[in-house]
């Protein structure tokens, strides 16, 4: 299944799951990353990390470890 | 007696919390830490005009009641039952109403908790101007609980929130259920909230247009339009990210951003420094005048007075970082400045939020370490502690002013301006490699290991509120004072005795000089006999591997109040008597200058430059000491500190002069 750090920017994607496994998933629940919601790359910085997800409308910068715990669909 | 009630204030973080705090308290507060740690919170009492007799606490920004460090897990349990406080009598949850689908959970859990709640939706300017408004009667009946909305700019609906506060601590007093924590903490609970958030949100957030309103309401439909509105990010936010944040351009901007901030905080504050400096030398001198030429007329002008010098000269310099850093992090580029440094931070062990911290470091390391409370992460935040000290603070300054101007041919003079830059950029890749290196140790060193992230909320740029930045300005200058100044004054004192006695009254020459050059000679001469000097003494034979002899290592014991008393400490025991240009002659002494048991030159190119290594070095200032005593909890990292910094500093500055000799450069 795809990741969110594998988004382009721009391109928008429906949170499926977040992936029990990382010790910061609760975290990213809490902070609004969940299932069914849509997420949009806005951009990251020039090492491709942290990325920066618009959601619920607002801006949230994750570092891509945290990104590739949040799959889409 | 009646117990004064307790209201406390809880919040997510950029939810108007602190906002409300200062309406609501006239902005009349202390800020005090949880008994036994250094998580701070603020507590005062309501603003008379508001005549509501209850103690009010405001508390760190909570995302939810399920803790993610041992500092949120200490704010939720004093949530429940203050450590002095105890249960509070009402809680009141702030929302950003353009945030509600996110910031529900936390009033939510409360309310679950058990607890006695006012949920005060902020920020309605920000959902007006996308046309929409939430529905607080509704939102009241169907959470069950009271809901009012207030405008912090404005300060309209506080008075509606006045009342309903009074009411509610008329009501029966209500205890929550810490039990309740546990079922917080389940995936299953998480998403399921939400879910019914959702639903909350969709039914609560109307057009301002009334007409629409009823419309929609009678046809029970909800307006799919209206939900993408909400889920849209502020479009001006976006429109400056894509400049400000671009991939490539946006680091870029983020170096000249801080190098510009870096040189303000010399340029700016250098006249100020000035005139501190020159404000007390001349009260020094002219209470020396008045009192005459005693003890005690020394003790007023050269421990008190200087002393208090010491402790105010930095104020500039504190004063300008943090008015600058505020206006920034109320424009909301702070949070973006950490997501784009975060990256090369972490692969030395830190995190995007340290890198505030650490540029503090060079005006001061005291504010500095207190910044470091931003950094979540335990094992990060002590590793940032740790390499602050390695920050060129600028008590260094003064030091390699007189060590490069000795340094620098004089028919060169742009040749200093390029060895200071040189010496900074050092600085900062020393600090780099030892924060490398600690990082590999840290089982042993650091000893906390905690999986890291890095999750941050980048909010919407805003014109900064500069009543609000100049107040924090204020609170962190006069935490500096509060908590160096007393040490520093207090070494002083000592410095000044150790340096005084126990030749209090010496016997000089005094045929042919006048008042001025009488006093100088004396302050040398007592100088050269003082406990100071026995205990430079005692360290020659440790300065003599870098080629320096006992009178540099009573400066460098000196240096241990206030680094910048190293100039003054060398001008005094130079026999400097010329007061109009002390710089210059005190170059002409240095050059002049031999170690008295080899009769060598004392000030070459590689003792000169030796010297300035071990200042980038070394930990010489107890004030840092304390504070990282203080902040880290323990006597442990200091110490580390302490010994690391100066004998890697001995050693570097030892392998410099001798590399330097044995290449021929003396």
């Amino acid at each position: 299944m795809k990741n969110a750090s594998e988004l382009n920017f721009g391109e928008k994607a429906v949170i499926k799951d977040i992936n029990s496994s990382n010790p910061y998933y609760k975290r990213l629940l809490e902070i609004g990353f969940t299932p069914g919601e849509e997420i949009e790359l806005i951009n990251t910085s020039i090492f491709n990390d942290p990325m920066t997800f618009s959601l619920r409308g607002t801006l949230i910068a994750i570092r891509k470890k945290q990104a590739e715990s949040i799959l889409i669909s | 007696m009646i117990q004064t009630p307790l209201v406390t204030l809880v919040g997510p973080p950029n939810s108007g919390k602190t906002t409300l705090f200062n309406i609501l308290t006239g902005k009349h507060f202390k800020t005090v830490n949880y008994p036994g740690s250094t998580v701070e919170y603020s507590s005062g009492d309501f603003s008379k005009k508001f005549n509501i007799s209850a103690k009010i606490l405001d508390s760190p920004g909570l995302i939810s009641l399920n803790p993610n460090s041992p500092d949120e897990e200490l704010t939720i349990q004093s949530l429940f039952n203050h450590p002095t406080n105890g249960i509070p009598d009402l809680i009141l949850v702030t929302a950003d109403s353009s945030q509600l689908s996110r910031h529900l959970l936390l009033a939510k859990q409360l309310i679950e908790s058990g607890f006695k709640v006012i949920l005060v939706i902020t920020m309605i300017d920000i959902l007006n101007r996308k046309k929409l408004t939430v529905n607080h009667k509704l939102l009241r009946d169907i959470i069950k609980t009271d809901v009012t909305i207030i405008n912090g700019k404005t300060e309209e609906g506080i008075d509606n929130l006045v009342k309903i506060i009074k009411s509610k601590l008329t009501e029966e007093r209500k205890f929550p259920n810490i039990e309740k924590l546990k079922i917080f903490n389940h995936k299953e609970y998480l998403i399921k909230s939400f879910e019914e958030i959702e639903s909350i949100v969709n039914k609560v957030i109307e057009p301002l247009n009334s007409d629409l309103t009823k419309a929609n309401n009678e046809l029970n439909i909800l307006n799919p339009v209206l939900k993408e509105v909400t889920r849209k990010p502020d479009e001006l936010t976006l429109k400056i990210d894509r400049i400000l944040l671009h991939k490539y351009f946006g680091f870029f901007f983020f170096l000249i951003f801080m190098g510009v901030i870096f040189s303000s905080i010399f340029w700016l504050a250098a006249p100020l420094m000035d005139l501190v400096d020159t404000f007390f030398s001349s009260l020094a001198s002219y209470s020396s005048e008045a009192l005459g030429n005693n003890w005690y007329s020394h003790l007023i002008a050269d421990g008190i007075i200087s002393g208090t010098g010491a402790v105010l000269i930095f104020l500039p310099q504190i004063l300008i970082l943090f008015l600058i850093l505020g206006l920034l992090e109320d424009t909301g580029y702070l949070a973006r400045g950490a997501m784009l440094i975060d990256k090369p931070l972490s692969k030395i062990g830190l995190n995007g939020k340290s890198f505030v911290p650490m540029l503090s470091g060079f005006a001061c390391a005291i504010p500095a370490i207190l910044s470091t409370r931003t950094i979540s992460n335990r094992k990060e935040r002590l590793l940032t502690i740790f390499i602050i000290p390695l920050m060129s603070c600028s008590a260094r300054l003064p030091v390699y002013v007189l060590l490069i101007a000795y340094l620098t041919p004089s028919d060169k003079p742009w040749l200093g301006g390029f060895f200071l830059s040189f010496v900074y950029l050092i600085s900062i890749l020393l600090s780099i490699v030892v924060a490398y290196v600690i990082n590999k140790f840290n089982k042993k060193l650091i000893r906390y290991e905690v999986e890291s992230a890095f999750i941050l909320e980048l909010p919407t740029y805003k014109l900064p509120k500069l009543k609000v930045v100049l107040r924090n300005t204020f609170e962190n200058s006069k935490q500096y004072i509060i908590r160096a100044g007393p040490i520093i004054m207090l070494l002083s004192l000592i410095i000044w005795f150790l340096t005084y006695m126990p030749n209090h009254s010496p016997v000089i020459d005094k045929t042919g000089l006048n008042q001025e050059e009488i006093a100088l000679l004396e302050n040398s001469e007592r100088l050269t006999y003082s406990y100071a000097a026995n205990l430079g003494s005692f360290i020659e034979p440790i300065m003599l591997p870098l080629g320096l002899d006992w009178r540099v290592g009573v400066s460098l014991i000196t240096a241990f109040a206030a680094r910048e008393v190293f100039v003054s400490s060398m001008a005094l025991i130079f026999k400097i008597t010329d007061e109009e240009n002390i710089q210059s002659s005190l170059l002409t002494a240095m050059k002049n200058a031999k170690i008295e048991s080899t009769g060598q030159p004392l000030f070459t190119v590689s003792t000169s430059i030796g010297l300035i290594f071990f200042f980038i070095f070394a930990l010489q200032c107890i004030s840092t000491l304390a504070v990282s005593r203080k902040e880290t909890g323990s006597w442990r990292i200091p110490v580390l500190q302490l010994v690391i910094f100066t004998s890697t500093a001995y050693f570097i500055s030892f392998i410099i002069v001798n590399f330097l000799r044995a290449i021929g450069i003396n």
